[in-house]
């Protein structure tokens, strides 16, 4: 029996197809000019042959992964929750990162010197930061049943006050260098990636898509409830913590390397389910190529609209995401 | 080959909803279970399936505990089919009906499957319903649904094995051609050999299609066996607080 039908699997190798394509125009265009056929057939200068492999290709790298992670942790999160709301954004994972992060940026450099260029304690730190949020969530909303939708977007209003509070007295309480490094930090940009510096986390990420995609077929069978699951020879406690755990990993690392942007994870997989179905095995992949496309598109506007300034991509994904929300809770209502 | 229960108490916060209940649920026959609201028929089949651990007793399927069997074998040998639970995503009737189906290690003749899940909802009476979409079906069609799914179920692996498959409440809301559909099918699985435990509302229905029935109140067993024995004007108008009735002729119960 096949979970994937021959539709979906075009839409999947369709958006791979696409995101080849976006990926060669973010690759040239930019406030310097370089393309990538110049880089395929090598006539630059050492200028814009070092534009183009230190600065343009860590940075395109980089936002389609954090684009395909958010997603991937949207689709994860609103199949177990069954939430059609749940985004990392909303219900306050990404401030639960965020504040993992600061915490480590501000508490950490005491312990260490020189720990905030390590490119593992930022995002572990973050990631604990998501966990804790996502099991907390899970527990505050479970057994609510249908009304859940919107206690989890109220707990989630809480949490993420709660993580502004931590995230304020910790800048509040941190010395000037470290005040630096935070600042640096929260404002959130794909720009100053470094392939040494991405180069693990986006291991990491992909480790965790892979985990995570191999459960899409229980993640289908939990939406009949899970005590039907558990019927269904399901055990709802290891693919618990697989999600939050795999979750917590993109999301938490995705927002130590690049702030928090919000809404990719609501509207990407909600897109994915009108283009080819509801089903994970499905909606993982799709999700995360589409994440990915619309996140490198986010960012080549970001970095072209008022080059060489540029504007911050959260600005751009907020701008397409909100009204997308409200659309979504009105025919939420409606049903 | 069974499922024993033995002395199965539960409570919460000292009210205790279970008391020192035993029973057995034999291949090739109905078990029912009846009694008024709140006696405990719900919890006694969460119980069974799994989903509460009773405070004190054991349920012993097929010679080995409740508690040692893996989740995954578990489903191999009983399917359950409880209320219906209300699905958040646009899925198709067909992807909700082939969730039923137990992945197995051994490969399956090609088309097995589909022979299966084409049998099945022909005999369901959904297979005008399939490439629909699940939230778009009546109440009543759902329902259909989720027991062609639970049949599925029962249809996957260990053919050597003795099966069961549970029923909460299966009927309720149903118009009574599907009600006959589903009781008609319930019997030809009993046939097959599955040992069937079902809770029921319906009197009626209980005496009808039923091989043994256990009758339920505050927890306790007030009366199981057959269902010419159980069904005594007596014990049932003590069971249900009200005079009730039963025509042995026409195996008719009145109560109004």
């Amino acid at each position: 029996m096949k979970y994937v039908n021959p539709y979906q699997i075009f839409i999947i190798y369709s958006s791979l197809f696409i995101l080849l394509i976006v990926l060669g125009l973010a690759l040239s265009f930019g406030s310097y000019k370089v393309t990538f056929i110049d880089y395929l057939y090598s006539d630059m200068s050492k200028i814009q042959e070092s534009v183009f492999t230190k600065i343009r290709f860590p940075r395109v790298l980089l936002s389609a992964f954090v684009g395909a992670s958010l997603a991937t942790s949207g689709a994860c999160l609103q199949g177990l929750f069954r939430n059609p709301l749940a985004d990392p954004g909303l219900i306050g994972v990404s401030a639960g990162a965020a504040l993992g992060a600061t915490s480590f940026i501000v508490l950490g450099s005491s312990f260490m010197q020189g720990s905030i260029t390590n490119p593992y304690l930022l995002p572990i730190s973050s990631i604990f930061g998501s966990a804790f949020v996502i099991s907390a969530l899970f527990f505050i909303t479970k057994g609510f049943g249908k009304e859940g939708i919107t206690y989890l977007l109220l707990a989630g209003i809480a949490v993420n006050a709660f993580a502004g509070v931590g995230i304020g007295i910790l800048t509040y309480i941190s010395t000037d260098s470290e005040l630096r490094g935070l600042t640096f930090w929260t404002m959130g940009s794909f720009g100053g990636a470094t392939i040494s510096m991405i180069a693990p986390a986006l291991f990491f990420i992909l480790i965790s898509f892979i985990w995570i995609f191999r459960e899409s077929r229980k993640l289908d069978i939990l939406q009949l409830g899970e005590s039907e699951a558990y019927r269904l020879g399901i055990d709802i406690k290891k693919l618990r913590f697989s999600v939050i755990v795999s979750s917590a990993i993109i999301v938490g690392i995705s927002v130590s390397l690049s702030g928090m942007i919000g809404f990719v994870g609501l509207v990407v997989p909600h897109l994915s389910r009108i283009l080819g179905g509801v089903n994970h095995g499905f909606l993982l992949p799709s999700s995360a190529l589409i994440g990915a496309i619309l996140m490198v598109l986010a960012d080549l506007l970001a970095r072209t609209m008022i080059k060489p300034a540029e504007l911050p991509v959260g600005l751009i994904t907020s701008a397409i995401g909100s009204p997308f929300f409200l659309w979504l809770i009105f025919r939420i209502r409606k049903l | 080959m069974s499922i024993k229960v033995n002395k199965i108490s539960y409570g919460i916060n000292n009210f205790s909803i279970l008391k020192d209940i035993s029973l057995e649920i034999r291949g090739g026959e109905i078990l029912s279970v009846l009694g008024p609201n709140g006696s405990g028929k719900s919890t006694l089949m969460k119980v069974l399936a799994g989903d509460i651990n009773p405070n004190s007793g054991s349920v012993v399927i097929n010679g080995t505990n409740l508690n040692d069997i893996e989740i995954s074998s578990l489903a191999m040998v009983r399917s359950m089919m409880s209320q219906a639970q209300n699905i958040v995503y646009d899925f198709d009737v067909r992807e909700i009906v082939e969730m039923g189906w137990i992945e197995s290690s051994v490969d399956q003749p090609n088309g097995h499957f589909e022979n299966i899940l084409t049998l099945i909802s022909n005999e369901c009476g959904i297979d005008h319903l399939l490439k629909r979409k699940y939230n778009s079906l009546s109440g009543g069609e759902q329902r259909m649904v989720h027991f062609a799914r639970t049949l599925l179920q029962s249809n996957g692996l260990k053919e050597n094995l003795q099966k069961y498959i549970f029923f909460d409440e299966p009927t309720a809301n149903l118009d009574i051609k599907r009600e006959l559909n589903i009781l008609n099918l319930i019997r030809k699985k009993a046939k097959e050999g599955y040992g069937i435990f079902i809770v029921l509302h319906d009197l009626n229905l209980a005496y009808n299609f039923s091989d043994r029935i256990v009758l339920i109140k505050d927890g306790k067993i007030s009366k199981m066996g057959d269902p010419n024995d159980v069904f005594d004007d007596e014990i049932l108008s003590e069971i249900y607080e009200v005079p009730v009735y039963f025509d042995k002729d026409i195996g008719r119960i009145r109560y109004y």
